[in-house]
């Protein structure tokens, strides 16, 4: 927690108002973004939750292998890029630039891994019949659309998030950013990570076999 | 901003703690899920251990619990608030869809 002053002095010497969080504007903005987003996230994974109970015939595809282990995978490697980007946010605000960029890329492996495996997923699914409205099972088409669409807007985060990180280790390195826009990108990279932690359990788990 | 940077927050060994616990979730979520509970009950039990690893991933990961009350006070009910009212509305939706008068 920081001292308890009300403003603090501009570089050209004016009093500019501090903020009343305590943290940079880029952090609370990153904050705002994040409870939007999971209010969106929310919306869709409560109408998939509806869907799910309330639909008789809905298709529960998923085996224990490849799918679930595989499912499995993917969150142990998203959980460890969290670890290894709060270690890289350690690195940076401690002034650790080799130690920082190190984690980052660390994060971006991950990531990458996270991307690949569940792609080459989505490309099984694909060569099995799957469509956004179709279902090769005979059940409810509507499984195809929310599979694809909540996964899909999850993985569009991760491969956003990976494409950030990457830019702010580029510029980490050069000094051109701070630990704040590390720690900042951390937020958003926690935030891809907490979200799985709903999409593993409701859009796979509940779909075994 | 250096005069509200110097924080304090947990420890890498606490992260690491941390990091075992939410593993350690995932795994009782998989095992439940072999039990054969209705799907109900499953929704709810799943639900329940994906709110109690987001939290721990808001307040230690993404370090809320450091930060100043006013930040958790002015997002996280605002949030709870919009997913409590989703879930009030949506079966709501779904009751009107059902009244909904046929066509000729």
């Amino acid at each position: 927690m920081g001292p308890s002053v009300t403003s603090v002095a501009a570089p050209h010497g004016a009093p500019i108002e501090q903020s009343p969080y305590g943290i940079q504007s880029k952090k609370l903005a990153m904050w705002l973004f994040i409870i939007a987003d999971a209010a969106t996230f929310g919306a869709i994974l409560f109408v998939y939750g509806y869907l799910r109970i309330a639909n008789p015939n809905w298709t529960r595809p998923f085996a224990f292998s490849p799918t679930i282990v595989n499912g499995i995978t993917m969150t142990v490697v998203l959980l460890t890029s969290s670890l290894t980007m709060v270690a890289a946010v350690a690195a940076a605000q401690s002034g650790r630039v080799s130690g920082g960029v190190r984690w980052l890329g660390a994060t971006i492996l991950l990531g990458l891994v996270f991307a690949a495996l569940h792609l080459r997923e989505w490309f099984a699914m694909i060569g099995e019949g799957w469509r956004l409205f179709q279902n090769p099972m005979g059940g409810s088409p509507l499984f195809g659309a929310t599979f694809f669409g909540i996964t899909g807007l999850h993985l569009l985060h991760v491969i956003c998030g990976v494409i950030v990180i990457g830019a702010i280790t580029l510029g980490f390195r050069r000094g051109r950013f701070d630990a704040g826009h590390v720690e900042t990108t951390a937020l958003y990279w926690h935030f891809v990570d907490l979200v799985w932690m709903f999409v593993f359990p409701l859009v796979y788990l509940m779909n075994t076999r | 901003m250096t005069a509200i940077a110097a924080r304090r927050g947990p420890t890498m060994k606490l992260y690491v703690v941390l990091w075992i616990g939410l593993i350690l979730i995932v795994g009782l979520e998989v095992f439940l899920t072999y039990q054969h509970l209705p799907a109900r009950t499953l929704l709810v039990c799943l639900l329940g251990l994906a709110l109690i690893e987001a939290a721990l991933g808001v307040m230690y990961f993404m370090h809320l619990k450091y930060e100043r009350p006013a930040l958790f006070w002015s997002l996280i009910p605002y949030l709870l608030f919009a997913l409590v009212m989703m879930d009030h509305f949506w079966p709501d939706a779904l009751r009107l869809m059902r009244q909904r008068m046929q066509g000729p």
